[in-house]
């Protein structure tokens, strides 16, 4: 094998890499997050990889509500001043797509980031 | 050495370009718009076209649907049925006639054993329209269940006439689904088309990507645990899915959910959910949306000879978790459990 052959070759490998690493960089899976809204606006993002307890207090359309993510990578809401308190029995949520809804407060927490793979989500 | 160097720059133009066109290679954003209306939250994800102006327009639809056929809205035709009856027919909409006519087909499939929007009584009853929940004895939910079917109805093309006076109709179990037909309806009109949009109206989905045949993941929630039990593949479609473990009430360890079994009056205890999957075709929304508390409040034996009868009108697949927590499938449709991935 002659030397020019072998630069050739570690040039060709070379960019072979260059172009894996800029794929990665744009196609790298965000940090899941858990975005909480209320009517429509975002009030509070939580960082569902952050290995601390982290606790929201938020104020609803109807009053205030407190969010906890258990710095496991679950978030759930553990008070609301609601009479259903659907949102409080809610699963907490934890993959992308998962979402608690408080609808007497206008509040939607919606886990975002990619992984699964799913388009929508039926329930 | 210096031949070496022509190879090496055309590689690293072509790599760099081919890195380039990677990354420029992602289509419009996608715009997202939430609402909240008939108690629960319609997000809609557009992309393409003018995908603002379409989700303001999807929600409008919505809100006219909701408008017609809301149990608590004083100006809706359901308030005013139910306020008058035992008094004689109430004129109608022509749509509002239609929905009703299409809610009773499928009552029908089964003799209102599974599915009645002329329960409402009975939910009441048991607190679900006050959310001041109660559970009634026996004799009271006898007493109600009495008059609470469907048999109570007399319709015509333009009037609704209920016979008792303490009867009642909701459409709270057909209405979301109908609302997607609208919306669906609408879609096919629009000009330019967007790529794709997927409503999600209270988990209920329509799933439409005009004629692009899009191959859509669609997640199922797990009734109990967190994320989902798997999804189903499938082209443009409606998806509804009942289950017990959004909408319930507990009492001494109990879980009470919020679908009244028609046939018992009490809440269904069968299955965890069903999701029921239906071609896009009108109505099939709203045919899907009912039929999901059709499978839910049906045993295992029954749901088989029911898909067979629903299955040459639209209804693709069905799947179900039973309260055992064991997953099953109607029909050709290509599920992919979480355990199996």
């Amino acid at each position: 094998m002659k030397r020019g052959d072998r630069i050739t070759g570690v040039v060709i490998l070379a960019a072979v890499a260059l172009v894996i690493v800029f794929w990665i960089v744009v196609h790298r899976t965000p940090g899941t997050l858990a975005v909480v809204r209320v009517d429509g606006k975002v009030v509070a993002t939580v960082n569902l990889t952050s290995p601390e307890v982290q606790t929201l207090r938020i104020t609803g359309v109807l009053g205030p509500m407190v969010i906890v993510a258990d710095g496991k990578g679950s978030v759930r809401v553990t008070e609301s001043t609601c009479p259903d308190q659907i949102c409080v029995r809610t699963i907490p949520a934890r993959s992308p797509g998962d979402q608690i809804i408080c609808v007497p407060n206008r509040m939607v927490i919606t886990v975002e980031g990619k992984g699964t793979g799913i388009d929508a989500l039926t329930q | 050495m210096r031949k070496a160097i022509a190879p090496i720059v055309a590689l690293i133009v072509a790599g760099a370009g081919l890195a380039a066109f990677f990354a420029l290679r992602t289509s419009p954003e996608p715009v997202t718009s939430t609402y909240f209306l008939m108690d629960t939250v319609l997000t809609v994800k557009t992309t393409g076209g003018d995908a603002a102006t379409i989700n303001e327009h999807l929600h409008a639809l919505a809100s006219d649907v909701d408008s017609m056929t809301s149990y608590y809205n004083a100006e809706s035709q359901t308030v005013r049925v139910n306020a008058a009856a035992g008094k004689g027919p109430v004129s109608v909409s022509p749509e509002y006639a239609a929905l009703l006519k299409t809610a009773v087909a499928v009552e029908a499939i089964d003799q209102g054993r599974t599915f009645d929007i002329a329960i409402s009584p009975v939910s009441s009853l048991w607190g679900f329209t006050t959310k001041d929940f109660r559970v009634p004895s026996a004799k009271e939910i006898s007493d109600t269940l009495a008059y609470s079917h469907s048999d109570q109805l007399v319709l015509s093309d333009t009037t609704v006439q209920l016979r008792d006076s303490r009867s009642r109709i909701d459409l709270g179990g057909i209405a979301k689904g109908y609302s997607l037909d609208i919306m669906e309806e609408y879609l096919l009109t629009v000009t330019p088309q967007p790529q794709q949009v997927i409503v999600d109206f209270g988990g209920n989905l329509l799933l439409y990507s005009g004629g692009r045949k899009h191959d859509w993941k669609i997640g199922i929630r797990d009734p109990r645990g967190q994320g989902i039990i798997g999804y189903v593949r499938s082209g443009d479609a409606f998806v509804a899915t009942s289950g017990d473990y959004q909408r319930y009430f507990e009492r001494d360890g109990k879980r009470y959910c919020h679908i009244i079994d028609p046939s018992t009056g009490y809440p269904g205890t069968l299955n965890q959910s069903a999701t029921v999957i239906t071609d896009i075709q009108p109505m099939h929304g709203a045919i899907g949306d009912a039929l999901g508390k059709v499978f839910f409040c049906s045993p295992a034996k029954a749901q088989r000879s029911l898909f067979q009868t629903v299955a040459g009108q639209g209804v693709v697949g069905v799947v179900i978790v039973d309260a055992t927590e064991t997953q099953s499938t109607l029909g050709p449709i290509n599920f992919v459990p979480t355990a199996a991935q």
